[in-house]
């Protein structure tokens, strides 16, 4: 019955709303559950330990492997411009690179945004990246053997570089973004959005779209893809704070394709508990970039929901129906996680 | 079975083992459970070790007369040897023998004795009157010098006590005086070991105080074997006293020195058998000998780490501490929400402060950190590549640890000198890691982490450095299992961590 569960979820919710003196310092934890925050221990113990089977990790560690996956599954991804795989071919990169002028390079193991190298022209010899900064053709090829040698990836151990196509972001999603291209997260548990936000940077984030490094988080309505919420450094904003631009009341282009991507995203991993990155490009649309198999907590709070309000409906219904499809598992996150719409911003 | 009835399972079948195991020591075979119901007591364990020629061997040892005038506990093993002692006009001499003996071989001889109940160096009456022994005489100016030495300082001082003292501060401090600077040369050149001494009997001598060499051991867990320790024992009229040369004015204190043999004999002797050397190794020792021997005979399982011989078992003293980290890293990390830089690192440096002292090694670790990471960033500019880059961190870490040496040696602290390998390799590694996240991260984050790692370390230090805690992961290893389920559950803890209460105060319903 998990319309039952919902109802009564939202019946406790009365006093942990309230103000009380303390909460300049501190939640204590009744309050925190009553909001329904998920904490890390109960991320791992619940969510990503019993769902989440070590080898599958492989799967998504790996880029190469996930864009693999998502292209039989005729997924848009970023086209891949070529790979490096030896020390050898680190001193060919010129070759690889010859007539692109707009790339990025990643570890095809990082994590957490490591050793991605944005490059948004070329001049002369030298290429530019997006703050302006000149990376030479020497540069570019000891970044390219930084990665070979693991410097970024997971426990150290030797990796390829990927190269491929720069995404173009929407002109509606760099707006709100302070230099960097701002991505969607969709938070999935047994196929189910649960959650999704977009990350913007500021000039504090420098052009990353980490949250505790001062980028802003946007929650999104799963049901109809518009920002409601948003969040720098935990404190709920309105508006950027060095472009000023409003956040919240966009609407998103292309809704429906993206959460088709992030539940086709669970299908092919078989992972029960991720998070899906997708960037919108502007002629292209929705592209998946990486899948996570540890997805963070700071999705709620760009929300403004405790995730495990969402998340116990979802195990109830996955329970009570483990065969429903992508269709039914969409239309139920639609039907029940619909949020107080704001009024759109233009 | 699902995974929270399996957990429970091993939670209390550890729980029943570690405990089970524990109450047996302590009820049956009398292990004191708290550490204020303990005794205190000292072991030495004599170790004589030489190499046998394939002939009949003959070995003996000076045993400590005191130890067993009072008949303090004693043991000999040696495995195959004919063994018995031999009292000889107050003193006794422990003697080995055997036939046919082949490759390396090892005696042990070990004493116990109260921690407090005295070194054995008190006076000892003499039996009749020692007469000084003919004193060798020196070649030329160096004789004359030396008669001369000794009948000024005969003609200052009222007794033997003040003429030890008188001697043994100038020839402590070669600087004092020029007469004693060459005779003490001279003893340089012919007395491989301890000139000192040989120099002193000799003046005592002809002063016409009669001295001999004695031998004791540094009740010191830290210094694991150490070789026998040279001192004087000199007669002052009544009684034969013994003192150490190194601090002349001071009586032999019993908590610091055991003396092992007077009377002037050889200290050990070997036939039949070639690069013969004896090393002491001490510990301190927690519980009754009568308990120990039974728990030294009980199954491996009861017995542990108690059934090794005493060398083996001081390595265990720090071995034993560090589940004991790695339960507060377990603790600080889940529950509090400390971020550390790796997950055991920080029982890394714990370890590590424990060889060094806490507030210098944390002092020592930060600028050693923060100059090896100016360096480091130095080295970045370069462009290097990642193994090259450690390897020249590593090399800048070890520089700065032998320039950090020198420079707090000319100050006069010693820690400087005590870093080892096994701090090093941690700084090193703290650098990279370190620098690492400093540009991924920024510096915030760097700081942060480790910051968080510090903290832990001295909390875990603090915890391993109680003595309760030491006492019952020495002699009761077992209870590490019930440490082991309290590590079992908190893997399994869903709350949220204290951490989180504050990350999550701003929370705001949308």
């Amino acid at each position: 019955m998990p319309e039952a569960t919902v109802i009564k979820i939202k019946e406790g919710e009365s006093d942990a709303s309230q103000a009380r003196w303390w909460h300049r310092w501190f939640r204590t934890p009744q309050e925190l559950r009553e909001l329904g925050v998920v904490g890390i221990n109960m991320r791992n113990a619940r969510y990503l330990l019993p769902n989440n089977p070590r080898r599958l990790y492989e799967l998504v560690d790996n880029k190469l492997r996930t864009k693999a996956l998502a292209e039989e599954r005729g997924m848009t991804v970023a086209e891949t411009y070529g790979v490096v795989l030896t020390p050898h071919d680190a001193n060919r990169i010129e070759k690889i690179l010859a007539g692109k002028d707009a790339f990025v390079i990643k570890p095809t193991r990082g994590s957490g945004g490591k050793g991605i190298m944005v490059i948004d022209k070329k001049s002369g010899k030298n290429y530019i990246k997006p703050s302006g900064a000149e990376v030479t053709p020497g540069d570019l090829k000891n970044h390219v053997s930084n990665i070979l040698a693991g410097l970024f990836s997971l426990g150290g151990k030797r990796d390829y570089a990927l190269i491929e196509y720069r995404v173009q972001p929407a002109k509606l999603l760099t707006d709100m973004s302070f230099q960097g291209a701002p991505d969607i997260r969709v938070v999935m548990l047994h196929g189910y959005p649960v959650m999704a936000m977009l990350r913007a940077s500021t000039k504090q984030s420098d052009g990353r779209s980490n949250l505790h490094q001062g980028a802003i988080g946007i929650g999104i309505d799963i049901a109809t893809g518009m920002s409601v919420h948003a969040i720098h450094h935990g404190k709920p904003v309105t508006h950027h704070p060095d472009l000023g631009i409003g956040l919240i009341g966009v609407q998103i282009p292309q809704w429906d394709t993206i959460l088709k991507m992030a539940v086709t995203c669970q299908e092919m991993t078989g992972l029960g508990y991720l998070g899906v990155d997708i960037m919108i490009d502007e002629t292209l649309g929705p592209l998946m970039i990486e899948v996570n198999a540890r997805p963070g907590l700071a999705i709620q709070m760009a929300n403004g929901i405790g995730l495990l309000k969402r998340l116990e409906p979802i195990v109830e219904q996955h329970r009570c129906k483990p065969e429903a499809d992508l269709t039914a598992k969409i239309a139920f996150s639609k039907k029940f996680f619909r949020a107080k719409l704001p009024k759109p911003r233009d | 079975m699902s995974a929270q009835v399996k957990l429970l399972t091993a939670v209390i079948l550890l729980c029943v083992i570690g405990g089970g195991l524990a109450s047996y020591k302590s009820q049956k075979l009398g292990v004191p459970f708290w550490q204020d119901k303990r005794v205190d007591e000292w072991l030495v364990e004599a170790k004589l070790s030489f190499l046998a020629t394939g002939n009949d061997v003959e070995a003996r040892l000076a045993l400590p007369a005191k130890a067993i005038d009072e008949k303090s506990g004693q043991e000999s093993g040696s495995l195959g040897y004919h063994y018995h002692v031999e009292p000889s006009g107050g003193e006794y001499t422990a003697l080995w023998s055997a036939k046919n003996r082949e490759n390396a071989q090892a005696l042990y001889y070990r004493v116990r004795f109260k921690a407090g109940s005295g070194g054995g160096g008190g006076p000892i009456a003499a039996i009749g009157v020692p007469q000084a022994s003919e004193v060798p005489k020196l070649p030329g100016s160096l004789g004359a010098a030396a008669e001369g030495l000794a009948s000024y300082a005969k003609s200052v001082t009222s007794n033997p006590d003040a003429l030890f003292v008188r001697f043994f501060e100038r020839i402590n401090d070669p600087e004092s005086s020029q007469e004693y600077a060459l005779v003490r040369r001279y003893y340089e050149k012919d007395y491989f070991i301890s000139p000192d001494i040989a120099m002193g009997i000799d003046l005592l001598g002809m002063a016409g105080v009669p001295a001999r060499i004695a031998y004791g051991v540094k009740l010191n867990e830290d210094t694991g074997a150490q070789e026998p320790l040279p001192l004087l024992e000199y007669f002052d009229g009544y009684a034969w006293k013994v003192r150490n040369p190194a601090e002349p004015t001071k009586v032999i204190n019993g908590n610091e020195v055991f003396v092992w043999q007077r009377g002037g004999g050889s200290l050990f002797e070997v036939t039949g058998g070639e690069n013969s050397n004896l090393s002491f190794t001490v510990v301190r020792d927690r519980i009754p000998l009568a308990s120990l021997t039974d728990l030294q005979d009980s199954p491996v399982l009861i017995a542990t780490i108690l059934a090794l011989p005493v060398s083996e078992r001081s390595v265990f003293r720090y071995i034993v501490l560090i589940p004991l980290g790695a339960f507060v890293v377990v603790l600080m990390r889940n529950i509090i929400g400390v971020p550390t830089l790796g997950t055991f690192m920080p029982v890394l440096l714990a370890l590590a402060l424990l060889e060094i002292a806490p507030v210098k090694g944390i002092l020592m670790f930060s600028v050693l950190v923060g100059a090896g990471l100016w360096f480091r960033f130095l080295l970045s500019r370069m462009n290097l590549l990642v193994v090259p880059r450690v390897a020249a961190c590593v090399v800048i870490v070890t520089l700065l640890m032998m320039l950090m040496s020198v420079v707090s040696y000319q100050l006069g602290f010693s820690v400087g000198v005590k870093i080892t390998l096994f701090p090093m390799i941690i700084i090193a590694w703290t650098l990279e890691r370190m620098s690492l996240i400093w540009e991924e991260e920024g510096k915030r984050s760097a700081i942060i982490q480790v910051g968080g790692s510090l903290v832990v370390a001295v909390f875990a230090y603090y915890f391993m450095k109680i003595s309760q805690i030491q006492y019952w992961a020495f002699y009761f290893p077992e209870m590490l299992l019930i440490l082991l389920a309290g590590i079992l559950l908190i893997g399994r803890f869903t709350g949220y961590r204290l951490s989180e209460l504050i990350r999550f105060k701003t929370f705001s319903n949308a």
